[in-house]
């Protein structure tokens, strides 16, 4: 029997026990929160840009399940707003108890509230995750997606303070950074000004206190639009935020709102006071975090440094996902790493070669490219996403971006991983 | 698995963050150890933030406060009780297994300050007794026919593996209290009642030369047994109570070296109990500053006793083992 231990439930751990268990595995995912899927249950952007082609490789690869949960928890799809095409609004509200179900119907043993504090090792394998409680998880092989966000401390230090963000750290306490207490270092992002960090790039209002327009034009077409008073327009305030494909000009002339169960504010925090001078914002109040007027989340403050097959460096059985792999953003981009880590921990039990996704696929590069970029000062500046900036670009350049799914079959089953994922290892 | 780390007692109360965060010396904190990104034993709240939020300080210090003398029992040659009158502040926070307090005769200067356990409380009334046996300079100050009384607190860490005290209910518990050992082990008893626990009581005089305990837990249900612990008869006693009742907590209330015998008699069962026992280091400032309480653990760092919830087994077999 192969035992694989998943250290965090966010999408690149779910993602992870999803690909573990396709690829035969024993799983279990072990939780701090009461909730799985972390910052997913406040995102819900997929398929804008070049997300839509990795998620179609992700499905031609063998590995679709979550992104049909997705497509199916979507409020809005083929949705158009400044600088992104095609996105798909999941409803944040419905998708984790069906990402849960999925789970448990796939046998995935789930851990809520069962934080990881610590490692116990022998030479440089993981014997043992010590919990919180004093217990202590054994496992074959282990995969850390615990990401990079927090707790409250570097959200002080590097942000604004906590700002009650759906991690939820004051009540279920801190991410602990499994591969650095295993004795490896992180590696640490920084902003424009190099300054560590790095604000999560949106918040969320409640809907209910918009006004009935704004409201029913979220409803209707997914996005609003508005114009922030001249005296607000704050364009520097784009520097410190992760999702730089979000950080246009558009963006601080303008509100841009998308439905998303609650109205998804694409920027890092705003005073609640300027927002309230907005016409149709007058009664506007924050649902994510909480204390959005004054900050937001601090990120990409815990990368372990790793090969393309996900496995941590100097470890022998540690492998990782999402932005615990890297300076990624977005939930495709943990689903990919995810994925692979998951599938690759199994490959590790078994003494068999890793699986490396190729470059000449966007799932691929992406892995790689992030890889080669952190390595240098001003890649440690930047974010990797398919949805926009530095990586976009490379996509379109390289003629990788394409929404047509034939094409992308095509793609993947030239290199012959046609559903490679879905294949039983044990 | 890099660096160690420590539970502080004071984490997380009104008294934290204290003068270790200012000096760069929190036990719990990276950001206050000088470390650039969190990596803390997480107590609940965050630090960090707390330092933050008092200006970069830490909080309001301890207090000092005159305790009037309500009664004082000599109950032999060298043991005393004491009952005081304090606030029903400091009383409330002394109510809690391992509380002390510091205490001096008022005329004395401060470095006549002893650390003493709390035997009881009366939150009510602001009350608070304390046992005290008279060894040296500090507590033979304290003996005398009138004393104003000065205590200083409320300190916590007077008993280690508290995490195991505070966890344990419905269990099956054994205490054993020897000498002046008997005045922290009435609050042990006392907190285990509250959670249903089956408790039995072993109490020997020692050094103190009298049972002063008993008093105060007399409205409890538990069979209290004396010993004398250095006896053959007291020694075959304690071993066929741990060997016949699958006992979940045991707790020592004496010397290093009587809570070494039972830990050894304990590695010999097949079931592992807890252990919880008094912290008998040197205690001198109670702040984590002095370093009087100083002791190494096995990783070489030191750790301050006084603050830290050190691990039972690796701070007795140090200091008595290897000396």
């Amino acid at each position: 029997m192969v035992n694989i231990v998943i250290i965090g439930g966010g999408w690149a751990g779910c993602a992870a026990a999803v690909a573990a268990r396709q690829a035969g595995a024993e799983v279990l995912l072990l939780e701090k929160t009461d909730m799985l899927l972390g910052l997913g249950n406040v995102g819900g952007i997929m398929r804008n840009n070049g997300r839509y082609t990795a998620a179609e490789e992700m499905i031609s690869l063998g590995i679709g399940k979550l992104f049909g949960i997705t497509d199916r928890a979507a409020r809005h799809s083929m949705v158009e707003f400044p600088g992104h095409s095609h996105a798909t609004l999941y409803d944040v509200t419905k998708v984790e108890p069906m990402v849960r179900k999925l789970l448990y119907e796939m046998g995935v043993e789930i851990r809520l509230m069962s934080r990881a504090i610590d490692t116990i090792k022998k030479g440089n394998a993981i014997k043992g995750i010590l919990m919180a409680d004093d217990t202590v998880t054994e496992g074959d092989v282990f995969v850390e997606t615990t990401g990079s966000t927090g707790p409250m401390g570097n959200c002080l230090k590097y942000g604004n303070g906590c700002s009650m963000c759906i991690l939820r750290c004051p009540s279920f306490g801190p991410r602990t950074s499994i591969s650095q207490r295993a004795g490896v270092e992180d590696i640490l992002g920084q902003r424009g000004d190099e300054c560590y960090g790095a604000f999560s790039g949106s918040c969320k209002l409640n809907k209910d206190s918009l006004s009935e327009e704004i409201r029913e034009t979220l409803n209707q077409r997914g996005v609003v639009v508005l114009k922030v008073p001249t005296e607000d327009v704050k364009v520097e305030k784009l520097s410190v935020k992760v999702c730089q494909q979000y950080a246009l000009k558009e963006y601080a002339e303008n509100i841009v709102l998308l439905d998303t169960g609650h109205a998804k504010l694409m920027t890092p925090f705003y005073p609640l006071d300027k927002l309230r001078k907005i016409p149709g914002m007058e009664n506007a109040r924050y649902e994510d975090p909480y204390s959005g007027g004054k900050g937001n989340s601090v990120r990409y403050l815990s990368i372990a440094p790793r090969n393309n097959s996900m496995k941590v460096d100097g470890l022998e059985n540690l492998l990782c996902g999402g932005e615990k792999a890297g300076l990624f953003v977005g939930h495709t981009e943990a689903i990919t790493t995810g994925s692979l880590a998951g599938h690759n921990s199994v490959r590790l039990t078994l003494g068999m070669p890793l699986l490396e996704l190729p470059r000449n696929l966007v799932t691929g590069d992406i892995i790689a490219y992030a890889n080669e970029r952190i390595k240098t000062k001003e890649g440690l500046k930047k974010r990797y996403t398919f949805a926009g900036a530095e990586y976009f670009e490379r996509m379109k350049e390289r003629k990788m971006y394409t929404i047509d799914k034939q094409e992308i079959e095509r793609r993947v089953d030239r290199m012959d991983l046609t559903d490679i994922f879905s294949e039983k290892l044990v | 698995m890099i660096g160690r780390k420590l539970e502080c007692i004071d984490a997380g109360s009104e008294y934290c963050p204290c003068f270790l965060a200012e000096a760069n010396e929190c036990i719990t904190c990276s950001h206050l150890q000088g470390k650039e990104f969190c990596d803390c034993n997480w107590r609940g709240v965050c630090i960090y933030q707390e330092y933050v939020w008092a200006g970069h300080r830490k909080k309001e210090i301890r207090s000092s406060y005159p305790a009037a003398v309500i009664e004082k029992n000599n109950i032999s040659a060298n043991t005393i009780v004491y009952k005081l009158q304090v606030t029903k502040t400091l009383a409330r926070e002394l109510d809690n297994p391992g509380a002390y307090v510091f205490m001096r005769d008022k005329a004395k200067p401060v470095f006549f300050d002893v650390p003493m356990s709390v035997m009881a409380v009366d939150t009510i009334k602001g009350e608070i007794y304390v046992a005290l046996q008279v060894q040296g300079a500090k507590t033979k100050a304290l003996a005398g026919p009138e004393n104003d009384i000065i205590v200083r607190g409320p300190y916590w860490n007077g008993i280690l593996g508290q995490r195991y005290l505070k966890s344990i209910k419905d269990g099956s518990c054994l205490v054993i209290a020897r000498g002046i050992g008997q005045a922290p082990a009435v609050k042990v008893v006392r907190y285990l009642s509250r959670g249903n626990n089956r408790v039995r009581i072993i109490v020997d005089p020692g050094k103190a030369g009298a049972v002063f305990g008993n008093e105060f837990i007399k409205d409890l249900p538990y069979e209290i047994e004396e010993l004398d612990l250095n006896s053959k008869q007291g020694v075959k006693v304690v071993n066929r109570y741990l060997k016949n009742e699958s006992y979940d907590l045991v707790f020592s209330g004496g010397s290093d070296k009587q809570h070494l015998y039972i830990i050894q008699e304990i590695d010999r069962l097949e079931n592992k109990p807890f252990i919880v026992v008094t912290n008998n280091n040197e205690i001198c400032c109670g702040e984590g500053i002095c370093g009087s309480c100083s002791t190494r653990i096995d990783s070489g760092v030191r750790v301050k006793a006084c603050k830290v919830q050190l691990d039972v087994r690796k701070v007795i077999e140090r200091r008595i083992l290897n000396g």
